[in-house]
């Protein structure tokens, strides 16, 4: 041993503490031979202390990042591990598209089942010859306002002839096209938004303060059924009712599978990262 | 002090950073272990680099997968790892030394430098 490392045990005795902090891998195939040159920079007197202390503090730090860096990509850029993050990421956004569609058609088309009811009842009693006035139930339903089912007897040019609902002080009339379709084909069902046809909220943003879909930004959402009358005096039957609370429950299974989605990239990224880190040694 | 940076799987031709550069050349002239790398790269005619032993022995990790270098041995208290030039290292220099050269001579064109020598 030469003099300048007799003088430096507690240099050296840093220098290898400081090694420990290497990536194990690294550690174990380069420690004693850098710990070698460390002790020859030592003991070569071209190399004064005061130029070698910084020069290794600063190669520490840099090689320590670095090398924790390729450590790191080594173990997360293995193609299979990435490829069955990607995998598993795909399966978990179908599974939670599912979670989402599947409850939300289910409560989309339950929503019309008491206006086919209301519409059929109506449509029979409508071809007896029963007068529309009288067919059609007494009182009011104010459409922006009341979760309640309505029905509106058009004749067969579409004018209106009987209604037990009101938007605005009138009865709406339903989208355009909709009284031929059912005209060919006997039925629809169809999502109204009423206001995007009335002329004074002709943009749907004019929804009164407090009124159903006002929170939403879309305004009143009417699911309507449509329905021909035949016989003698032909026309059209619309029974519909606000979606209000079939769209907050839409809106609440949304969240949810948005939060089981969040859950499940979570849990395959906490997985993917657990694995790798595990299994490290063998992919260096 | 430059730190170096090489990226996994350089290409022949490919631009060297400055530690793989000085540590091909200070391997070409044979084989060598790691002090005497990292003094022959501190000299001015080693690329005037100064390297610690962590960037030495990273670099030279990297080195040997993209098979520019060989660890060749030991030393008797298998203490020093000894590595020399491989024939794709030497290309590699070779490459690099051409590279060099070419931006000398344009240096030297525009004025930059004297022709024949230092400034």
């Amino acid at each position: 041993m030469t003099r300048a490392s007799q003088t430096s045990p507690r240099f050296e005795g840093l220098y290898s503490a400081a090694l420990r902090l290497y990536p194990p891998v690294f550690q174990e195939q380069y420690a004693d031979a850098m710990r070698q040159a460390f002790r020859d920079a030592l003991d070569d007197g071209a190399l004064p202390r005061r130029t070698l202390v910084p020069l290794v503090l600063r190669d520490l730090a840099t090689s320590l990042f670095k090398e924790h860096l390729a450590m790191l990509r080594d173990t997360f850029s293995r193609p299979a591990l990435i490829f069955n993050a990607l995998v598993l990421a795909g399966i978990s956004t179908v599974l939670a598209l599912a979670l989402y569609a599947i409850p939300q058609q289910v409560l989309r088309q339950g929503a019309n089942d008491p206006q086919l009811q209301l519409a059929g009842d109506l449509v029979a009693r409508l071809e007896q010859g029963v007068a529309p006035a009288e067919a059609v139930p007494a009182g009011q339903v104010d459409m922006a306002r009341s979760l309640s089912p309505f029905v509106i007897v058009y004749d067969d040019r579409g004018k209106m002839l009987a209604s037990q609902a009101q938007l605005d002080g009138s009865a709406p009339a339903p989208p355009d096209g909709v009284f031929a379709y059912v005209r060919q084909n006997g039925e629809e069902r169809v999502s109204w938004q009423p206001r995007l046809r009335s002329a004074s909220t002709r943009d749907g943003k004019a929804a009164v303060d407090g009124s159903l879909g006002a929170h939403r930004g879309h305004g009143l959402r009417i699911a309507a059924v449509v329905q021909r009358v035949g016989g003698a005096h032909p026309g059209f039957v619309l029974a519909g009712r606000s979606l209000e609370q079939v769209e907050e429950r839409e809106a609440q299974v949304e969240q949810m599978a948005g939060v089981a989605w969040i859950a499940m990239l979570g849990l395959i990224l906490m997985g993917t990262v657990g694995f790798g880190w595990f299994s490290r040694a063998r992919a260096a | 002090m430059y730190i170096a940076f090489m990226t996994i799987g350089t290409a022949p031709g490919a631009p060297l950073s400055p530690a793989v550069f000085a540590i091909l050349l200070s391997l070409a002239e044979g084989e060598k272990h790691g002090y005497q790398m990292m003094r022959d790269a501190r000299s001015p005619q080693g690329g005037g680099v100064q390297l610690g032993p962590g960037t030495l022995y990273g670099s030279l990790d990297r080195m040997m997968r993209d098979g520019l270098v060989k660890e060749t041995g030991t030393s008797d208290d298998e203490r020093r790892r000894y590595y020399r030039l491989s024939a794709l290292g030497r290309k590699a220099l070779g490459a690099e030394l051409e590279r060099l050269n070419a931006a000398l001579a344009s240096a030297r064109s525009l004025g930059l430098i004297p022709h024949g020598g230092r400034r």
